[in-house]
């Protein structure tokens, strides 16, 4: 939230809900799915176990529509809320958290119409009435050749960025996914990791969500790991990964222990041919949000130890619970240029579809 | 310096408005025990605005694993935004570290109205 003696940011903002409904899917859905909904009042199962997390469950509880709609599925109040109020240059909109057809475990051909329509109603009511933002193509991974015919399908439109790739059993760097890095590659689109229904905990859920939420980052690193030894970047060069709501401040740890344990068993994956410290310099940005409290010297110690400081892209996460505030999350005192890495550059160098940055008024 | 706030029938227990004192957004409570508090509209954490949040009660602390002893209906005010505790009746203290507080002002009640001072 902004006040007016605050500067507006020309923020590119890395994280960001639309909030879908099955009903906004009717228009976009053919049959017979459009029917297993209407008629069958058919709705992808879910699986969390956890009472919500805070006052308004897993939304800000001022971000609700004020005619009682849920948060994040009205543009002109995220508008006035977040885009005009922060001022935003650039918004990536990352939704699809229910239904979420990545996560479908069977009845795969649901789950590639669900992600069609979704993509389709995304374009037609976010990113082409909003020149501010951007998007996610949604596909069913479960069925690679249907994905890739999505991402062939919408992949090219101007405003989408990024393929968010489902969490789940089959790991990134297996071959498995090599089609849909081929097509990400073809259409400029990176790969975004946004964690959603499925575990970080053993292929089951902890028991508290006070765990889950925690442990985040640790599905973050696995996949990092996984992408890194299997090659993937060394078989697509362009490729880059974005790790959204997974936060930043593992990276150096497991940049170290990459780098430490290549040393000794770089026989194992000979198709690594430099430090993998270097790769995730090269192909993987990180997002901020959730922020820990740091201190201006704790904060500049992560970069410091990461070796960089262009690899870290500020996300707020709106409308959810635990939304970071660009105005207060990051420590005091962080040196302009810094600022400018953060809250724009480093997004902006990243996804090779964002416009150059506009003046500064 | 003392400004009125609210009235006193503006508010039932475990209710709480967005009112100003002077140039601050100020959170007026009125708490469990009938009596009016108020906090600088505003969380320490990433600056939410407080009246959008909930008053509520809360699990107390307890020496039994699995256990949820949920009381103090109308005492603690949440955060809009993380949920974080804060104590109406202590200062606005915020139960996961009493350490940290929101911003509290002075109240007094007087005939029908809610008086802010410092």
């Amino acid at each position: 939230m902004s006040t007016k003696q605050q500067k507006k940011l020309h923020l590119i903002d890395t994280d960001i809900h639309e909030k879908v409904t099955y009903e906004d899917l009717m228009p976009y859905l053919e049959q017979p799915y459009k029917r297993y909904i209407e008629d069958c009042h058919w709705i992808q199962e879910k699986h969390m176990p956890f009472t919500q997390p805070a006052v308004a469950g897993v939304n800000r509880a001022d971000a609700e529509v004020p005619d009682g709609r849920p948060a994040g599925s009205d543009l002109p109040f995220m508008q006035y809320q977040l885009l005009d109020d922060i001022g935003h240059e650039v918004g990536i909109l990352t939704g699809a958290l229910d239904p979420s057809p990545s996560s479908m475990h069977g009845w795969y051909e649901m789950a590639t119409a669900l992600a069609r329509a979704y993509n389709d109603w995304q374009i037609e009511h976010w990113l082409e009435k909003d020149e501010r933002l951007y998007g996610s193509v949604h596909i069913a991974a479960q069925e690679p050749h249907e994905a890739v015919k999505e991402i062939e399908r919408v992949g090219s439109h101007e405003k989408m960025v990024q393929i968010l790739l489902p969490i789940d059993d089959i790991m990134w760097g297996d071959p498995y996914y090599h089609p849909i890095f081929e097509a990400a590659e073809k259409h400029d689109l990176m790969i975004g990791m946004h964690h959603n229904e499925p575990p970080v905990y053993y292929g089951k859920w902890p028991r508290y969500f006070i765990e889950w939420h925690t442990l985040i980052p640790t599905a973050h690193m696995m996949i990092v790991t996984n992408m890194v030894f299997n090659g993937v970047f060394e078989k697509f060069p362009k490729l880059k990964m974005m790790m959204i709501e997974g936060g930043f401040t593992y990276v150096p740890f497991l940049m170290r222990k990459m780098d430490q344990q290549y040393r000794d068993l770089r026989h194992e994956v000979p198709w690594i041919q430099r430090m993998p410290s270097d790769i995730i310099r090269e192909h993987i940005c990180f997002t901020t949000q959730p922020l820990e409290e740091m201190s201006k010297k704790e904060f500049l110690q992560t970069f410091e130890q990461m070796g960089s400081d262009d690899m870290v892209s500020f996300s707020t996460d709106y409308p959810h619970w635990d939304y970071d505030n660009p105005y207060e999350a990051l420590p005091n005192g962080l040196d302009e240029e810094l600022m400018r890495k953060l809250l724009s550059e480093n997004a902006r160098n990243f996804y090779p579809k964002l416009p150059n940055r506009k003046e500064e008024d | 310096m003392e400004e009125v706030v609210c009235s006193k029938e503006d508010l039932n227990p475990g209710e709480m408005m967005e009112s100003t004192f002077g140039r601050h957004s100020i959170v007026v409570c009125r708490a469990s025990d009938g009596h009016y508090y108020a906090f600088l509209n505003r969380c320490i954490h990433q600056g939410a605005p407080l009246s959008k949040g909930k008053i509520c009660g809360a699990p107390e602390p307890t020496d039994t694993l699995g256990e949820y002893n949920f009381d103090r209906e109308g005492d603690i005010l949440r955060c809009p935004w993380h949920g974080r505790e804060f104590d109406i009746r202590n200062e606005g203290r915020m139960l996961a570290n009493e350490k940290f507080k929101i911003k509290n002002f002075n109240v007094m009640e007087k005939n029908e109205q809610v008086i802010v001072y410092k």
